[in-house]
């Protein structure tokens, strides 16, 4: 029965990082570079990178609680991940990750600035490194999709379906976290903005045959509460956890639009 | 062209044609489409593809605009991928039409349409008409201009979404119809009272809570709000002959020769398909004999403005003026 119930959440995860992996092509700061469009290769390098970003932090941390905020620059700790190919790997192929990193570089670089107590400085070091651990093991995953040509066909795919636009806007709804996540506020907010006109309010139509309620309460977070948050520079967590809300109000969406088509007429 | 007995009985009646009555369509067609409402055109096109086993359908989908350039550049290019193009909108077919890309159809097809929309390169496949959303605890539909340049000095409130496609298109019809001044004058008076809003079923739900009294919108967003919630206090109103009532119309062009798009084409305008898109995407049948969505008056009891439609393609000096007025 554990066995069961194991197996059952690894499928459910795999299938989540199926569905979560981006569809179009990513806007990482710096150039992409062919690597990402060949992971199984570059594997390695991916990893070698995330023990130096690891042992750069570490460092970085223990110059901190040797000297304090004069001994350091809390800059290099963002400066080490725009060096790494690491970086555009896990942007292109998983952004919910590519946002827990950056709240966890942002996090250990704050807690220097705010000169916090080294043992506040530890648990955000302990974060970084499980979201770039956590990073490593979707872009592996993704390596794996790439080569059995799954994550190719995702890519090249348009919605044919507002089921699958509702997929498409779940996943542009990461994206928004993590252009937050990596202090892109104006850009977050752009991609709401997008997201909205171009995907949700194509699909409004016939989701608000099923729920008004639920388009009401989407359309105000669309527009308002999401916006507003990330305007107001809300913290990284709160602007995910509305994020997450309004997934799960897409999840009830697109369930409400799956049982409609079942049962709407044949044309002939 | 179809059989002559057919033609004969088409020529006649001028009541859409059943499915039945068709040839089966055998070859391989290439359709670009652009994004419709919903997937209820991917609906039809599979219905189409299922009942032909023997026609090899490709589709390439994207923004309408997108779609029509690539098919301008490809032509310039000497190149021919798309032998037929279904746009939502007007305007793309415009741009199409006037680099003489689409071929000419057959007038037994094109009498298939009401009359005002029977056009020689182009066959529009279902319409959508612009309205005056109410909301029916404050206003009745007396109370609601009948004159479309009458609405920003009516003193009610108002709801309306300049960024949107269809609320441009209805501009650059009532530019055509009303002349750029008059409508920069509107523009700038609407500017000043008027409430935005992205979308336009965000105006519709807008003027259902009362935030306004009255918006500008498309009408299948007031049906299909309706449709979701019976007790909505919303309804639609109409102008008169202004651009305020434009019939607007997704449409389709066939782009290379020979029978088969042709006859394809046919099968969007049979009732089957016409009657589907009314009764599940609420667009307005453009051939006679389909009823009509539920909720929505006949289209013989409106009086839209007459207007060539491809005209609506000359969207740039919409934009120019909208931007000078500041009103985008």
């Amino acid at each position: 029965m554990t066995f069961k119930t194991s197996q059952h959440t690894g499928i459910m995860v795999i299938l989540g990082l199926i569905a979560t992996f981006f569809t179009t092509a990513a806007s990482a700061n710096g150039p992409i570079g062919d690597h990402v469009n060949d992971l199984q290769s570059h594997l390695g390098e991916y990893a070698e990178e995330v023990v130096w970003m690891i042992e750069q932090v570490d460092e970085i941390v223990a110059n901190y609680e040797r000297g304090g905020l004069t001994n350091v620059d809390p800059e290099q700790v963002v400066e080490i991940w725009e060096e790494v190919n690491f970086h555009a790997a896990i942007e292109s192929n998983y952004v919910p990750v590519y946002a827990s990193i950056w709240q966890g570089l942002f996090g250990v670089r704050q807690a220097i600035e705010a000169q916090q107590p080294i043992a506040e400085l530890r648990t955000q070091q302990d974060a970084l490194e499980q979201s770039l651990w956590q990073g490593l093991g979707a872009v592996k995953l993704a390596a794996q999709f790439q080569t059995r040509g799954l994550v190719a066909n995702i890519e090249n795919t348009v919605a044919t379906s507002p089921v699958e636009t509702l997929t498409q806007v779940g996943q542009l709804l990461d994206r928004v976290v993590a252009k937050y996540a990596e202090r892109l506020p104006e850009e977050a907010v752009s991609i709401v903005f997008d997201t909205y006109l171009t995907r949700f309010e194509g699909v409004e139509g016939d989701l608000i045959e099923q729920d008004a309620d639920l388009v009401e309460d989407l359309e105000v977070d669309f527009n308002v509460t999401l916006p507003q948050a990330i305007e107001g520079a809300a913290s990284v967590d709160a602007v995910r956890d509305i994020v997450n809300e309004m997934k799960t109000k897409l999840n009830r969406a697109r369930a409400l639009l799956e049982e409609a088509e079942a049962n709407r007429p044949s044309v002939f | 062209m179809l059989p002559g007995g057919l033609l004969a009985q088409e020529s006649q009646a001028k009541i859409a044609l059943s499915v039945e009555e068709l040839p089966a369509l055998e070859g391989e067609l290439t359709l670009y489409l652009g994004r419709g409402e919903g997937g209820l055109y991917e609906n039809v096109l599979d219905a189409i593809q299922q009942r032909n086993p023997a026609l090899e359908l490709n589709i390439r989908r994207g923004p309408t605009a997108a779609l029509a350039n690539a098919i301008v550049a490809e032509s310039r290019a000497g190149v021919r991928r798309a032998n037929l193009f279904w746009a939502v909108d007007t305007g793309a077919i415009g741009l199409i039409s006037n680099e003489g890309l689409a071929r000419e159809l057959p007038q037994d097809l094109t009498n298939q349409l009401q009359a005002n929309f029977r056009y020689e390169k182009w066959s529009p496949i279902t319409g959508r008409i612009r309205t005056l959303p109410y909301n029916t605890e404050r206003l009745t539909a007396a109370d609601v201009p009948d004159d479309v340049m009458a609405v920003p000095d009516s003193g009610l409130s108002i709801g309306w979404a300049p960024a949107y496609a269809s609320f441009q298109s209805f501009v650059t019809a009532m530019r055509l119809l009303e002349g750029e001044q008059a409508t920069g004058e509107w523009l700038q008076k609407m500017d000043k009272v008027a409430r935005s809003y992205a979308g336009e079923l965000g105006v519709v739900m807008a003027v259902e809570r009362g935030e306004v009294d009255m918006g500008f919108a498309n009408h299948y967003y007031t049906l299909r709000l309706k449709a979701g919630k019976p007790d909505a206090t919303v309804d639609l109103a109409f102008t008169n002959n202004d651009a305020g009532c434009l019939v607007n119309a997704s449409g389709i062009v066939a782009l290379s020769e020979g029978d088969l798009p042709i006859n394809f084409i046919r099968y969007l305008l049979t009732r089957e398909v016409q009657s589907f898109l009314s009764s599940e995407a609420f667009e307005i049948p453009l051939v006679d004999g389909v009823a009509p969505p539920q909720g929505l008056p006949d289209l013989a009891t409106i009086q839209p403005p007459d207007i060539n439609l491809t005209r609506l393609a000359d969207l740039r000096p919409t934009l120019d003026l909208m931007r000078d007025v500041g009103v985008l």
